[in-house]
């Protein structure tokens, strides 16, 4: 009986045990995507995003830690490290120290790696490029040229049908040069387009700001130049900051309010002030008695 | 009138000590505040992540406790000022009833303003920074007025019983002898010194009336001018103040109540005086009934969408009960208690002024938390918490503190100084008798 007992036991244990060894094997799957970026053929860097299925939604995953690499996972290949935000994306730039390697080869390879956690499992994912940029020219008539080469071994040769975008710099975003969203470029690697957004408000002298960008490419990645064009309307932007309004600052509101406020608040408090004088006064007719 | 009959007038209204049910009440009182005071502690040092508030009810208990504090505090002005300029001389002995409760919950809405700011350290840059366009500005102001309006007004027609006090001496230690003498030793009953208090009283039932509007006016603006569903309303300013009316005059009947039975005071504060209070209540009730219907089906008729989820939440959704049990209680009930002449006796008027009170509270809530919790643009990608609220124990301890404050502070006046006009009693019932 107790043999029996003991080996019940034992089947529990082994039972909950799997369990629970069960219950920390499985993790969830992170998604883990990559882009190449390069603004003005300048600055280039990196971009991750993450996300995975929680309650049955794909969510973004913040405060995953991520590592970058250049041609391969190797630590002399690291290019950094960074944490992914509330938007479960994290961004680095590619450091100086990574040009020998960049400089090696007209394709690269670069690599986002996460270890694994309690919560997910350790993914790796790559982005293969080549490295390319747009140079943005104006003839007259407001002509935009945007011109995307590649490298090939040692020279730049004009890249065919890819898809650009060429705009002027808003505020609220981009807004299209005309009618056509997009431009395909030719044998020449030119993407060229009509300049017909007529009487646009520009800074104070009346420049405009083109941009030609080619965005999320299988080859390219994303690539973004910009140029400053006299081709706007002069404007000049008076701030109504100082002005006293209902909704401006602290110490600016309307002379009206001012005034009909503190006339009321002054009035009010004269009356209680008169009052304390009244005590006053009563005070002294006491002590005469 | 004879020399022993003021005698026994002074001696039945001079403050007396706490019996054992006094002592019990008053600590009773101070352990609500304690809890109350380390539950902000936990607050303070935490931050208003202890509390059930998050973006969108940013407004809980907190805020509708000063609404409730402001409402109760206008009762002062009703009672002091509006009867005392209209010749009724009938509510002389719930005069300093009415002041001791504005000038407690005039406080206390002070307080528990700066409890619902999450920096209280800083509360100097609304002086230093305020927006004089901002509502919330003038409710400071107009706060900071009333209060030494009130004030003033429990102050001056205490004068001539500080001369009766000190006196009689009679149950006073050596620290309220000296207190009465630092407050009124210089009052000696002089015709000058009657006529100049006589005037200053006068101006100030005056002066108050236009700062008590003013005061629940601005409060309720700081509703009204917010563009949100249910208080996007030009019927706010009125709708507060017939609130707060019969609100304070609520808690009157209730304070009449227990300072007539705790102090044996029944020739004082007679039926005659539960009669009229139970009639003014019932009066008020039916008004701020009206502006309850204007406020509810008026736009429950139209129904317009950005309404409509608030109004169904209020009527038959999350709010429904609290909604329902509020209108119920302040309204419905006291107004079928106190219509008739039996309801109007001691026992039912503190019932309905009970009533009154509670169902007073739960409606400033309801006013303001369901309609943050119903803003213009859905409520999207939000932990489900924001889209409930529902007061945490630290919100709870810290509301019934600041309840329990506001009581101990009537508590304590009402064993310091009297809660009846001594000598304003002695004088009517000389006028009288002339008569």
């Amino acid at each position: 009986m107790k043999e029996l007992k003991c080996s019940a036991l034992t089947c529990v244990f082994i039972f909950l045990a799997t369990g629970i060894s069960l219950a920390q094997v499985e993790k969830n799957k992170l998604i883990l995507g990559l882009g190449y970026y390069n603004d003005n053929n300048q600055l280039q860097y990196l971009k991750a995003n993450t996300k995975a299925k929680i309650d049955g939604k794909f969510k973004p995953v913040a405060g995953i830690e991520l590592r970058f690499y250049i041609s391969s996972e190797s630590p002399n290949h690291l290019l950094g490290t960074a944490k992914t935000d509330d938007k479960g994306q994290a961004a680095l730039m590619i450091p100086s120290n990574a040009k020998d390697e960049w400089n090696k080869s007209p394709k690269q390879t670069f690599l986002a790696v996460t270890d694994s956690s309690s919560l997910y499992v350790a993914v790796t994912t790559s982005i293969d490029l080549t490295k390319a940029r747009i140079k943005l020219d104006t003839a007259t008539d407001k002509k935009i040229m945007a011109t995307l080469v590649e490298q090939k071994e040692s020279i730049w040769v004009p890249v065919k049908g890819v898809d650009m975008k060429i705009a002027v710099k808003r505020l609220g975003g981009d807004l299209n040069v005309n009618e056509t969203p997009t431009f395909t470029t030719d044998s020449l690697g030119i993407a060229s387009a009509d300049f017909k957004q007529l009487n646009l408000p520009g800074d104070s002298v009346g420049n405009l700001i083109l941009i030609a960008s080619v965005e999320d490419n299988d080859f390219y990645g994303n690539l973004t130049v910009e140029r400053t064009v006299p081709w706007g309307t002069a404007t000049s932007y008076s701030s109504p900051f100082n002005n006293r309004s209902l909704f401006a600052r602290a110490g600016r509101p309307p002379f009206w309010l001012l005034w009909m406020a503190s006339g009321i608040t002054l009035s009010v408090w004269m009356v209680i002030f008169y009052l304390f004088f009244q005590i006053r006064k009563l005070k002294k007719l006491g002590v005469q008695v | 009138m004879d020399i022993s009959a003021r005698q026994k007038i002074i001696d039945d209204l001079l403050p007396k000590k706490f019996g054992a049910k006094g002592r019990i009440w008053a600590l009773a009182l101070v352990i609500i505040c304690i809890i109350g005071m380390v539950a902000y502690y936990r607050q303070l040092s935490r931050g208003l992540i202890v509390t059930d508030m998050r973006d969108y009810a940013s407004w809980g208990i907190y805020i509708s406790n000063f609404v409730f504090f402001v409402a109760i505090s206008l009762v002062g002005s009703l009672i002091t000022a509006v009867l005392r300029l209209v010749n009724v001389n009938w509510s002389t002995p719930l005069t300093r009833i009415a002041e001791i409760i504005a000038v407690s919950a005039i406080t206390f809405a002070s307080l528990i303003i700066i409890v619902d700011m999450g920096r209280p350290d800083r509360f100097y840059n609304l002086f230093i920074h305020g927006r004089l366009q901002s509502p919330i500005l003038w409710d400071v102001i107009v706060i900071t007025t009333y209060f030494f309006i009130s004030l003033l007004l429990l102050y001056l027609p205490l004068l001539p019983d500080f001369e009766i006090m000190l006196k009689a001496k009679q149950g006073s230690g050596k620290f309220l002898g000296s207190l009465y003498a630092f407050l009124g030793s210089f009052w000696k009953n002089t015709p000058q010194q009657k006529k100049i208090s006589r005037r200053s009283i006068r101006i100030l039932s005056i002066t108050i009336i236009p700062v008590a509007f003013a005061i629940h006016t601005v409060t309720s603006w700081l509703f009204a001018t917010t563009y949100r569903p249910g208080w996007d309303s030009t019927n706010f300013g009125a709708y507060f103040i017939s609130g707060a009316f019969l609100v304070g005059a609520g808690a009157v009947l209730v304070a009449m109540y227990i300072f007539r039975y705790m102090y044996d005071l029944e020739k004082y504060i007679t039926l005659k005086h539960f009669d009229r209070m139970g009639k003014i209540v019932v009066l008020l009730a039916f008004v701020y009934l009206y502006f309850n219907l204007n406020e509810f089906l008026v736009p429950a008729f139209k129904m317009k969408k950005t309404d409509a989820d608030h109004l169904l939440g209020l009527f038959t959704g999350e709010f429904a009960r609290v909604f329902w049990f509020a209108i119920i209680t302040s309204m419905f009930l006291p107004i079928l208690i106190l219509t008739t002449r039996k309801g109007r006796k001691p026992v039912p008027a503190l019932i309905a002024g009970a009533l009154v009170v509670v169902g007073s509270w739960f409606k400033r809530y309801v006013i303001v938390t369901p309609t943050l919790l119903h803003p213009f643009l859905p409520m999207h990608d939000v932990p489900e918490s924001y889209k409930h609220y529902f007061p945490s124990w630290e919100e709870w301890a810290i509301a019934m503190g600041s309840l329990a404050g506001m009581l101990l502070i009537i508590t304590l006046f009402a064993r310091i100084f009297p809660i009846i006009p001594i000598q304003e009693t002695i004088t009517e019932i000389e006028e009288h008798e002339r008569a």
